[in-house]
């Protein structure tokens, strides 16, 4: 399934990777977790839900892309580069083992044909390289951030499950259940304490953006029923 | 002037002190600020007993109500999921001979009865397979939630197997810190009783004396309160359940992967039965007997055999025990709960629910001061007396269906003479309808419904007679329920995870609260 190893300027000197957004390549996710570094950009396209891992039952955070399973309506914008790209998309192969980089060898990304070199012919990190090191540095402490913001939340029993549920021109009723968005009548009744605190660490925004961005869910099922045009 | 009843002194400090206490103080928090409070007093040198390592769903709703985490009640009391029992060997003692009390309703319980349906088809199916997925996923030691679903939510119901020696000092932690239980080490030297017999206070030899407006007996066996100082004598009913004394034996798994059932597991013995639950940590086993029926010895023996070689060198505890209860609960102002107000084989796990019910119904029913006291009392000892017949009836139940002959003990339970009145009518009455709504188990909280009676009826072969065109008018929908149950059972069994992989997952991860 999968075959990670550390990423050594020696042994994968000659690696290439594809970079492009496509099926094939795994960006075929109706919804891909994010980190609260990405909200505001996230929040101009994507609904930002909550979500169960379904391995740890732990809550994450993600951008909705699809309704069906393997469904992702923006495969297009992503790869012309005109919708911002969530960065686990982004991050293709590529993994962290504490500081280090690590690569998955067996993800159908790395390949002789891929369209970006790792390494320079010196044996430098290659500018592709580069720009994945600094989204590492975006990302990883991103996870963290995001995790303290979801056990704020939690803790203030702000979390409540949603059932988003629409029906559509092919006549099929969908539904996306496993949810979570924020409890608007509990963030009313907060003591004015918490409210400061949220607002002070930055939590209020993330809070009304991932509100505001379920106004995007409409906009996602106009985008799925033009799919359906001849 | 009318007396108020403000504060509430448990006496005892077990499960049943505990329990009572964070049901009491639960449910009457916002009294707190104004003078209400819940003592309990607890001798520093008796030991807790630890009855019951099975209960019933209904501690979930007890447990979310007081604040509790489920979480934490998993990693702190060792606690681990039921999904029912299972009964080996009681019908005819053969090796295959076995059936589920599922904790899940059979489908559509509320509207229609299946039962008929079942005795007139030939499925093939037992009753429990053929009306509820549970028996199967125990089968497969599936769990009854995943780790998304949240804290007391269930996919399949299911109640709890737990350490009874953790749980109380868990309830007693969250009681004293979370929900202003004021906590008193301290051993009873003495009762003070008013003119009229109430008690007005009990001195102790480390922290004085102490009053109350309610004293609640939770003080064991010794039934201290209730017994010994307002002399409310005990009833026996060894007449009608035999079993006296057990054998109780903690056992480690074999490796700390070992597969853990979901379920009790009952297995019927020549004079009495041996039960068996999985905790995370090990299986708690053990041998009720009737010592009239079995020597200690041979009880030995059989559970021994029972657990195999490999445990030859562990040494059982012997407890002896008197089943019955007091000949009535609350008296002037002071009430019993747990063993002070009696105790039955533990074959039914009915020694916690029965203190979460007695405990709900004076916290509900908590009388607003000393002169309407006795109306309250009235009606608890009322409806407490109803549940413990009802529970007497229902471990009876087990006994009067077998086939056995092998031992005196099963031909003794078949006598007629030892059978309640009460449940013999409802036996005779069973020949010809099943147990379902419309009959007498129609109280707001009835230990046992109708759907449990069903379980154990048609797991051991009872018959009802089904009159011709009984089932017309809700064939269609029955064929549709028995339908939706194979239909239900494929998508639980594909969905669940192992028992053990859960736990495991509960102790790394948690569940979530929501």
């Amino acid at each position: 399934m999968s075959n990670i190893v550390l990423l050594d300027s020696q042994s994968h000197r000659k690696l290439r990777v594809h970079t492009q957004a496509a099926a094939r390549f795994g960006d075929n996710q109706r919804f891909v977790a994010v980190v609260v570094n990405e909200f505001h950009v996230l929040a101009m396209h994507y609904p930002i839900l909550f979500s169960k891992d379904a391995d740890t039952g732990q809550f994450y955070c993600g951008a909705m892309l699809g309704f069906d399973a393997g469904e992702n309506l923006f495969l297009d914008e992503h790869r012309a580069l005109s919708a911002y790209r969530p960065l686990n998309l982004q991050r293709g192969p590529f993994l962290t083992s504490g500081p280090d980089l690590a690569i998955d060898l067996d993800h159908p990304r790395v390949a002789p044909s891929g369209d970006q070199e790792l390494f320079t012919e010196a044996g430098e990190p290659s500018n592709y390289l580069q720009s994945i090191m600094g989204l590492m540095r975006d990302l990883r402490p991103g996870l963290e951030r995001t995790r303290i913001f979801i056990d704020t939340l939690l803790g203030l029993k702000l979390i409540e499950p949603v059932t988003i549920s629409a029906r559509f021109d092919d006549g099929v009723n969908r539904e996306f259940t496993g949810l979570y968005t924020v409890n608007r009548d509990q963030l009313k009744e907060l003591a004015d304490a918490a409210v400061l605190d949220l607002f002070r660490r930055g939590y209020l925004q993330l809070i009304y953006l991932m509100l505001a961005s379920l106004d995007h869910v409409s906009v996602l099922a106009q985008r799925k029923n033009r799919s359906f045009l001849p | 002037m009318t007396q108020r009843v403000q504060s509430i002194v448990i006496v005892g400090g077990g499960t049943a002190g505990w329990l009572t206490a964070g049901i009491i103080a639960a449910r009457h928090q916002g009294r707190m600020k104004s003078g209400f409070t819940v003592t309990l007093v607890e001798s520093p040198s008796v030991p807790i007993i630890g009855v019951g390592e099975g209960t019933w769903p209904t501690l979930r709703s007890s447990l979310q109500k007081m604040g509790v985490s489920e979480t934490e009640f998993f990693r702190n009391c060792n606690a681990a999921f039921k999904q029912g029992a299972k009964f080996a060997r009681w019908t005819t003692g053969a090796d295959d001979d076995a059936y589920y009390h599922p904790l899940m309703l059979p489908q559509g319980f509320t509207q229609v009865n299946l039962a008929p349906h079942w005795l007139g088809g030939n499925s093939g199916r037992t009753f429990c397979e053929a009306v509820c997925p549970q028996g199967q996923l125990c089968d497969e030691g599936l769990a009854p939630k995943m780790i998304t679903t949240p804290e007391y939510q269930a996919v399949a119901n299911y109640a709890y197997h737990l350490d009874a020696g953790k749980f109380a000092g868990f309830l007693q932690q969250h009681c004293t810190t979370k929900l202003g239980v004021r906590h008193v080490l301290a051993d009873v030297t003495r009762v003070n009783q008013s003119e009229r017999g109430d008690i007005r206070s009990v001195d102790t030899q480390q922290a004085g004396e102490i009053a109350g407006d309610l004293f609640v007996d939770c003080s064991g066996f010794s039934a201290l309160l209730l017994g010994k100082t307002l002399g409310v004598p005990f009833k026996d009913c060894n007449d009608v359940l035999f079993c006296d004394a057990a054998l109780a034996l903690q056992v480690p798994y074999e490796t700390p992967d070992s597969p853990m059932a979901s379920h009790t597991i009952s297995t019927a013995q020549s004079a009495g039965w041996i039960w068996d639950i999985g905790l995370p940590n090990r299986r708690g086993t053990g041998h009720v007997y009737s010592t009239r029926h079995s020597t200690d010895d041979q009880a030995h023996d059989t559970l021994m055999r029972y657990l195999g070689p490999e445990h030859a060198h562990l040494t059982p505890r012997k407890i002896s025990f008197r089943g019955g209860h007091r000949e009535t609960f609350w008296k002037n102002n002071c009430v019993a709960v747990g063993l002070a107000a009696g105790f039955l084989e533990p074959l039914e796990s009915s020694a916690i629910v029965l203190i979460e019910l007695s405990a709900k119904l004076i916290a509900e029913q908590m009388p607003a001061n000393r002169e309407v006291m006795d109306i309250v009392s009235a009606r608890f000892n009322d409806v407490t007396h109803y549940r413990w017949g009802r529970i007497v009836d229902f471990l009876k139940l087990h006994y009067v269906l077998t086939r056995r002959t092998d031992n005196a003990f099963w031909r003794d339970n078949v006598d007629p003479d030892t059978i309640p009145d009460r449940l013999k009518n409802l036996l005779h009455l069973w020949k010809y309808q099943s147990p379902w709504f419309f009959d007498e188990f129609d109280r707001l909280e009835e230990v046992f419904p109708a759907a449990s009676y069903q379980y154990v009826l048609y797991g051991m072969g009872f018959r009802t007679e089904v009159e011709p065109g009984e089932n017309a008018g809700t064939e269609a929908m029955a064929a549709r329920l028995m339908n939706d149950n194979v239909a239900l059972t494929r998508h639980m069994r594909s969905q669940l995870p192992k028992n053990r992989d859960l736990m495991k997952k509960i102790f790394e991860y948690g569940l979530q609260p929501i």
